[in-house]
């Protein structure tokens, strides 16, 4: 099956499509939106999983 | 500054509930219905791609369990993806394979598609009674 990151990838490109169109009217606001969330997703879950990287599971 | 006044609401294809529940049902039915085509359309693409792949991932459409608050919450999202649940149910897809390493993933993926087709139902009320105008 897919790895976790691509899942990772392929979840937030539902999303941000999803919310934009949701929420957006014009083609270019719905463009604009659609970068800003799938960026937010995708690079704020690798951020956090840096932040997370010093905290092993026992 | 002038108050703006309420635009009127639009005719409606159906009684409002009906709609709505048509919007719960199949995701993008009730855009579809009130005539926004394209939307509708990619709405559905995305919910049934969500539910799919989550089911796909051995993801689980999670019942009520007495002593698990959080199973309420899961239930009801799940059932947010309207027939899709039953058909889902009733094929044997979205049992849940707990030591599957994408089971989270599939839970994450089903519980969402239900999400957002619930945000569907509000947007469906929203266009509806004239809140929304495209």
């Amino acid at each position: 099956m897919l790895d976790h990151f691509t899942l990772m990838v392929l979840h937030a490109l539902l999303i941000a499509v999803f919310f934009a169109f949701l929420w957006k009217r014009e083609k270019q606001e719905r463009w604009r939106y659609f970068w800003k969330v799938f960026a937010a997703l995708v690079l704020g879950a690798v951020a956090l999983g840096w932040l997370m990287y010093p905290f092993p599971r026992p | 500054m002038p108050e703006s006044t309420p635009k009127p609401a639009p005719r409606l294809p159906l009684p409002l509930p009906a709609l709505m529940a048509a919007a719960w049902l199949v995701p993008g039915l009730g855009h579809l219905l009130l005539g926004r085509r394209s939307r509708a359309a990619v709405f559905a693409a995305v919910i049934v791609v969500a539910f799919v792949v989550g089911a796909l991932l051995q993801g689980e459409l999670m019942f009520p369990q007495s002593g698990d608050p959080l199973s309420y919450l899961a239930f009801i999202a799940g059932l947010g993806n309207g027939a899709l649940f039953f058909v889902a149910r009733f094929l044997g897809f979205g049992q849940g394979v707990v030591t599957s390493p994408s089971y989270e993933f599939g839970n994450t993926f089903l519980l969402t598609a239900g999400m957002m087709n619930l945000l569907l139902v509000l947007d469906t009320h929203d266009i509806a009674v004239g809140k929304k105008d495209w």
